[in-house]
């Protein structure tokens, strides 16, 4: 278990690095530059800007300057676009609205999507099952951008107290959360449907249902730890889902995170934020991998024993 | 496991298509991707389509009439119209992106599965690297970086076919898009293909192909690729909606199909802005779209049942 976690980690970190170095690279490809504004500047003034964030430099000798910056002193360097601002002041500021908007998103996919998918595999084939499924199904083919906007008009119009847009009361989070939530928790449902539907049908359980265990012990107590295998894999790429929900929800409520940060950068070739919210997201990400692995482990000996 | 037709033989083929028939969702949902398909692409060049670029701004924002079927927008466009449109662009980026991803997919798990030992295992480390990274978040950098050779790619077209800019410029606009979309969608497939091909290597077969001298190409080429082919073809089914997805996704926040195309996304995005004024401009790009994206789901899980009956789920 040991040897495993130390190779995941090490190997995380090399992907951390790789994705770096391409988003380093491939931003420096892009066209434009971070000082077009509405104003075209003088070449003069461009050349004095380029120099003064060490941009015209060889874009080798910019990148071992930036790597060195990071490691030493823990430095994401200047935001191109707001002048005087760090980017690791605005990473600190974004950082903890999205993992609160990101966490409560998640929590409501694993609260909902694990009781429905319960739920329709303990009534399989009947009508609450079929109608849940319908359901699932829906959540997964009406993507945030259309929930979004649509749950504003429909509840954030009407419903004291909800707001449509900002981030200045707590309950502005209720929409994106449900906004971000809701395809994920549809394929939970879907995933620990399955997965519960294939341990019912299993010897193990057949055993338990001949020595007299009631039904509720074996839902419970046989059969949930492994039918809840593939839903708790699917909270990997889950993870990932919930970044590219962000960049939409965030964008669509206007909340502050990190992924209005990032849509907004990329417009306006933002350099050092771009990087420093990627390396951001490459931590997150590898993060969330490692933990999904360690929770499967810890729910299937037989990954435990492999590894 | 072929209780029909045992007195006559019937092909892999054949038998999948009988049981893709026998699916009632798919067979809805097939025939709705056909429809929807054809009327993207064949009814706006009908006449009684209007161009969706034309402006009319004494209707706008109009509901539902005769003339308008699906009212007007904020410009006074015809929703029908650019709704069709947004559709053949969306559909297209689409299809293309699978495309791209299908092609390297299956490349370069063949080459991996196929060639074997340590070349294999450093393949398949870089896949696992690859598919740590965020994918929206590289395919956001990587389209927007390759946007300016592409841009100089189309000049080339232009100089050398002696076309209009005018009619080349918006089509080859799309391509970082689905380029963007396609080099990194293809992590899942090449593992797929790598898998069954590791397998399908150790056949008598392939030996005997090796004995009688043929070469390595030809050997994956007539008898290691044709043997992949329902996997493949299952998966990249399945793997449409969520590339178009990623498509919209992109569009709706501004760094995916840009002026002068418009995709079902930015149609979307036009929409939520201004859903308080009049919510039919969200209500049915939206709507074009979640319907496509069900049916795709539907058609790819019913291909799967048919042509994997091992792996069906009830």
């Amino acid at each position: 278990m040991m040897r495993f976690l130390i190779k995941r980690v090490l190997q995380g970190v090399f992907v951390i690095f790789v994705l770096e170095t391409l988003t380093f690279f491939l931003v420096r490809a892009l066209p434009g530059n971070p000082f077009l504004g509405e104003r075209k500047l003088p070449d003069h003034v461009l050349e004095q800007l380029n120099s003064l964030y060490g941009l015209d430099a060889a874009a080798w000798e910019q990148y071992v300057r930036y790597w060195k910056a990071i490691l030493l002193h823990g430095d994401f360097g200047p935001s191109l676009v707001r002048e005087g601002v760090q980017v690791s002041e605005i990473i600190a500021q974004a950082f903890p609205v999205s993992l609160l908007l990101g966490s409560v998103a998640m929590l409501l996919a694993v609260v909902v999507g694990i009781p429905v998918g319960m739920f329709a595999a303990y009534h399989r084939n009947r009508l609450p099952d079929t109608l849940l499924m319908l359901g699932a199904v829906a959540g997964i083919c009406i993507p945030s951008f259309v929930l979004a906007p649509l749950l504003g008009i429909s509840l954030g119009m009407h419903v004291p107290g909800l707001s449509v847009a900002g981030w200045d009361n707590p309950l502005c989070i209720v929409l994106p959360s449900i906004a971000l939530g809701a395809v994920n928790a549809a394929y939970v449902a879907r995933l620990t449907r399955s997965g519960m539907l294939e341990t019912l049908s299993s010897d193990f359980v057949r055993t338990a249902r001949a020595k007299g265990a009631s039904p509720s012990r074996i839902l419970w107590h046989h059969a949930l730890r492994s039918g809840l295998l593939p839903a708790v894999a699917y909270l990997g790429p889950a993870f990932a889902a919930l970044i590219t929900g962000s960049f939409v929800v965030e964008t669509c409520f206007q909340v502050p995170g990190m992924g209005l940060h990032f849509v907004n950068a990329t417009t306006d070739r933002d350099y050092f934020l771009i990087q420093g919210l990627v390396l951001c997201y490459g931590v997150l990400i590898v993060l969330a991998n490692l933990s999904v692995d360690i929770l499967l482990a810890w729910l299937n000996p037989r990954i435990r024993s492999a590894e | 496991m072929r209780t029909s037709n045992t007195n006559h033989g019937c092909s892999l083929w054949q038998d999948a298509l009988q049981r893709l028939l026998r699916n009632r969702a798919s067979v809805l949902s097939g025939i709705f991707l056909i429809l929807m398909v054809l009327s993207c692409f064949i009814l706006p060049l009908l006449p009684c389509i209007p161009n969706p670029n034309a402006t009319n701004l004494e209707a706008i924002a109009q509901g539902s009439s005769w003339q308008h079927w699906l009212g007007t927008d904020h410009l006074g466009r015809d929703m029908l119209a650019r709704v069709l449109y947004g559709g053949r662009i969306s559909l297209l980026v689409g299809f293309a992106a699978t495309a791209v991803s299908f092609i390297l997919g299956l490349f370069y798990g063949m080459v991996s599965g196929y060639v074997g030992g340590r070349m294999d295992a450093w393949m398949m480390r870089a896949v696992d690297v690859l598919f740590a990274l965020p994918f929206i978040v590289v395919v956001i950098v990587f389209s927007l970086s390759i946007e300016e050779p592409c841009r100089e790619f189309t000049s080339w077209v232009v100089r050398y076919t002696g076309w209009s800019r005018d009619s080349v410029a918006p089509l080859l606009g799309l391509v970082p898009l689905f380029l963007a979309i396609g080099a990194l969608g293809w992590l899942t497939l090449a593992r797929i293909v790598r898998t069954q091909t590791l397998v399908l290597r150790e056949q008598e077969y392939v030996l005997a192909a090796r004995s009688l001298g043929l070469g390595h190409g030809s050997i994956l080429l007539r008898y290691i690729a044709p043997n992949l082919l329902s996997p493949v073809i299952v998966y990249t089914t399945l793997a449409v909606p969520g590339i178009m997805l990623t498509e919209s996704t992109l569009s709706f926040i501004g760094l995916g199909v840009k002026a002068p195309n418009s995709s079902w996304g930015t149609l979307i995005k036009e929409g939520a802005d201004r859903m308080e004024v009049a919510p039919q401009l969200l209500l049915y790009p939206a709507l074009f779209f979640c319907l496509t994206l069900l049916a795709l789901n539907f058609f790819g899980d019913g291909l799967r049942d048919a042509l994997d009956p091992r792996s069906a789920k009830d």
